[in-house]
């Protein structure tokens, strides 16, 4: 059977724009743009325990992450985005010049 | 079909988020033009003004919404071609509705206040320009906001990312007349986004040298166009040391604009805001460092492409 496919979207926080000024080699700034938040029942779908690592595979990469319980809608991850979510970004820009910076399918797999 | 966000402030009786999470990526949005402000039209603040947010998941922002619709990922387009369909009466498609993942009585609510309102706006994030559709989505934002004009007065406005990208966005269009994904080889500007966009050079590999001003590709742009940058002879100006500077050849520190370095930013609806710095720095501004490659630029004979790179001295 085909792993069930996600959409991750990455976006940001308040804290992690504060960290971009305060400097990207703290382990603050590391915490934030290395930690996915899922819904509950795909934690319990996937067999994932919140607090645990996984691995997020897309079409372009893959990058480990934290994962945590998080409000958002079935089958969607939220993540601050960062150097782990560059690995995973759409890479072409279908012609407009922007890469596809949110809503790639990927698979998540607990480490 | 936009407006300052000093109209904003003034008029705007009525204001949907769309893809934004302004609570967390701006936020002094609400509290200084959009919603809490009290304006010359809008006496009571908050109370004079009503605010939806259309977004995939329950941000923040949502709080703050008077109406919140949760739309289905990837369904920015076909929502707004059902509401540009509403606006006119004309009937739209049910499966087509259900797609969206919203009721077709809380689309017509919606059009109904839109209609209403006596000034309307449409602030748009990068849930709509960044996903799926990407350029159809801003054009489909616009488009909406045009053909309400037929009813009531609406604009619409993009809600900028990083600070000050509003400002490249300007100054590339005053002097090149294009915003972005200009090519200067020829000797005069091209625009071709897609071919001559940053993203798209780096990730091709077309450039061989490149030279970044208080950005951070090294930690935002895909893979392949950082393993490029890394590569290539890469120089960046920044007051930090970034992603980027790691992966550079050369790292050139400079003055923070705003705090140690005086310039002029541009906020997101085009006003050129002043900065008057408060400090001193010991590093140099970017506009003295680029300067002064300029200068050292110049300095260096002549290079002719069809003589074979022959020096000109």
């Amino acid at each position: 059977m085909a792993a069930k496919r996600y959409l991750m979207n990455a976006g940001r926080t308040t804290k992690q724009g504060q960290q971009i000024n305060i400097g990207k080699d703290s382990p603050e700034y590391l915490a934030i743009v290395t930690t996915i938040f899922m819904n509950v029942d795909d934690l319990k779908e996937a067999g994932i325990t919140a607090g645990t690592d996984v691995r997020v595979r897309s079409d372009n990469g893959e990058a480990v992450f934290h994962c945590k319980e998080g409000k958002v809608p079935p089958g969607i991850i939220f993540v601050a985005y960062g150097p782990p979510t560059c690995k995973l970004m759409g890479q072409t820009t279908d012609g407009t010049g922007m890469p596809t910076s949110k809503g790639w399918e990927v698979e998540v797999e607990p480490v | 079909m936009t407006c300052t966000l000093g109209e904003v402030k003034n008029r705007a009786d009525f204001m949907i988020y769309w893809g934004g999470n302004p609570a967390e990526c701006h936020p002094r949005h609400f509290t200084k033009y959009s919603l809490t402000q009290k304006g010359k039209f809008t006496p009571n603040g908050r109370k004079d003004r009503t605010m939806v947010l259309v977004d995939i998941r329950e941000t923040p922002s949502a709080k703050a919404a008077d109406v919140f619709l949760q739309i289905r990922p990837g369904k920015d387009f076909e929502l707004i071609g059902i509401l540009r369909a509403l606006i006119k009466n004309q009937r739209v498609n049910e499966a087509m509705v259900a797609e969206t993942g919203l009721p077709l009585s809380k689309l017509e609510e919606l059009v109904a206040m839109m209609k209403a309102a006596r000034f309307g706006v449409i602030f748009f994030g990068m849930g709509l320009s960044m996903t799926r559709g990407k350029h159809m989505n801003s054009a489909g934002v616009l488009m909406l906001a045009a053909e309400m004009n037929a009813f009531t007065k609406f604009v619409a406005m993009p809600m900028r990312g990083h600070g000050n990208v509003t400002g490249a966005d300007v100054v590339m269009r005053y002097t090149t007349g294009y915003p972005f994904g200009v090519n200067l080889c020829r000797g005069y500007p091209r625009f071709n986004p897609g071919e001559f966009s940053t993203v798209d050079l780096l990730v091709r590999g077309d450039n061989d040298a490149c030279l970044v001003l208080g950005a951070d590709p090294g930690a935002t742009m895909p893979q392949p166009a950082i393993d490029h940058l890394a590569r290539i002879p890469t120089i960046t100006l920044d007051p930090k040391v970034t992603h980027t500077s790691r992966l550079s050849r050369v790292h050139i520190t400079t003055a923070a604009t705003g705090i140690s370095a005086p310039g002029t930013a541009y906020r997101m609806d085009e006003i050129p805001l002043p900065l008057r710095p408060a400090l001193k720095s010991p590093y140099p501004t970017d506009e003295e460092v680029v300067r002064r490659i300029r200068e050292a630029v110049a300095r260096r004979p002549a290079w002719l492409p069809e003589r074979n790179g022959e020096m000109v001295v």
